[in-house]
């Protein structure tokens, strides 16, 4: 079961996620994409552990290259999240086929555990013209998004904590 | 604006004019996310306000343009903006009765609890 989770900042994505892995039976792997950089980084990090605390989730820090992770047959996973892992692939590691690296990294892990829960954000709505390193990112979170909804059981948009669902159901 | 008058509101204050003190006098208050601004700028905690707010007007409509979809704002002020109303978004919607989503003047109904 692959399930998506799209919205913008602070909308809930996190809590929807955790509720959904903390329900899957068994070993609980959650994989942290975001690099500690900066105060707000170290911050967001911090808030993000205290809400995972006492769930029994296994924390593995992985900032690119998902597909090279050994995870346990039949665990459950949550990515967090699709849009770090994107601006790590593309700005610290130079990558250049971003997406399909990704997605390839997707589709090892999905073949392994029971549910893989990715969550991503909606980082393309804002309507504003960004320099084109930005527009590239903004493009290739867009072909991600579009890719992952295809191949994905259940894409939910977090609004404000309220799960919508934009493909099968909860 | 024109959905909230459709379904009968009819006495208005707006975000970026009301008073921080929550003295509106008015069933409806718009751009909510404008008063979060408002709040930061004063040094005022935006989820406690709300929590103020949800205790002293329960009956209250709040109205508020979703900021938070987008690129991470260079601006450090601007990135706390988003944050705050995002938080407190999720709080107003936890304790509403209703939640009604507006896209393109289309309302969907993403939560009507049964009380």
């Amino acid at each position: 079961m692959l399930t998506v989770i799209t919205g913008g900042s602070k909308c809930g994505k996190s809590s929807i996620a955790e509720d959904i892995l903390s329900g899957v039976p068994g070993r609980k792997i959650y994989i942290a994409a975001m690099e500690p950089f900066g105060e707000e980084a170290h911050a967001a990090i911090e808030r993000h552990r205290k809400m995972r605390f006492g769930k029994g989730f296994e924390t593995i820090e992985k900032y690119t290259d998902i597909h090279e992770l050994n995870i346990p047959e039949g665990c459950g996973v949550l990515l967090e999240c699709a849009c770090n892992l994107m601006a790590n692939e593309m700005f610290s590691a130079g990558e250049k086929e971003p997406v399909q690296k990704i997605l390839m990294g997707v589709e090892k892990l999905s073949g392994i555990a029971s549910e893989l829960i990715i969550v991503t954000n909606s980082v393309g709505e804002d309507g504003i013209s960004y320099p084109p390193q930005t527009m590239e990112y903004i493009r290739n979170m867009g072909r991600l998004g579009c890719a992952l909804s295809l191949r994905a059981d259940r894409v939910i948009e977090a609004v404000y904590g309220i799960p919508v669902m934009l493909k099968g159901s909860l | 604006m024109d959905y909230a008058r459709s379904i009968g509101i009819t006495d208005f204050c707006d975000g970026a004019s009301a008073g921080l003190d929550r003295n509106w006098n008015c069933s409806c208050i718009n751009n909510y996310q404008l008063l979060v601004k408002r709040q930061l700028e004063a040094g005022l905690d935006p989820v406690r306000e709300a929590e103020r707010l949800i205790d002293e007007c329960p009956e209250i409509v709040i109205i508020s343009t979703e900021i938070g979809c987008g690129i991470v704002p260079m601006e450090k002020s601007e990135r706390l903006w988003r944050e705050a109303v995002g938080r407190v978004c999720c709080l107003l919607a936890e304790k509403s009765s209703r939640v009604i989503r507006l896209v393109c003047g289309i309302p969907t109904i993403i939560k009507e609890s049964g009380d």
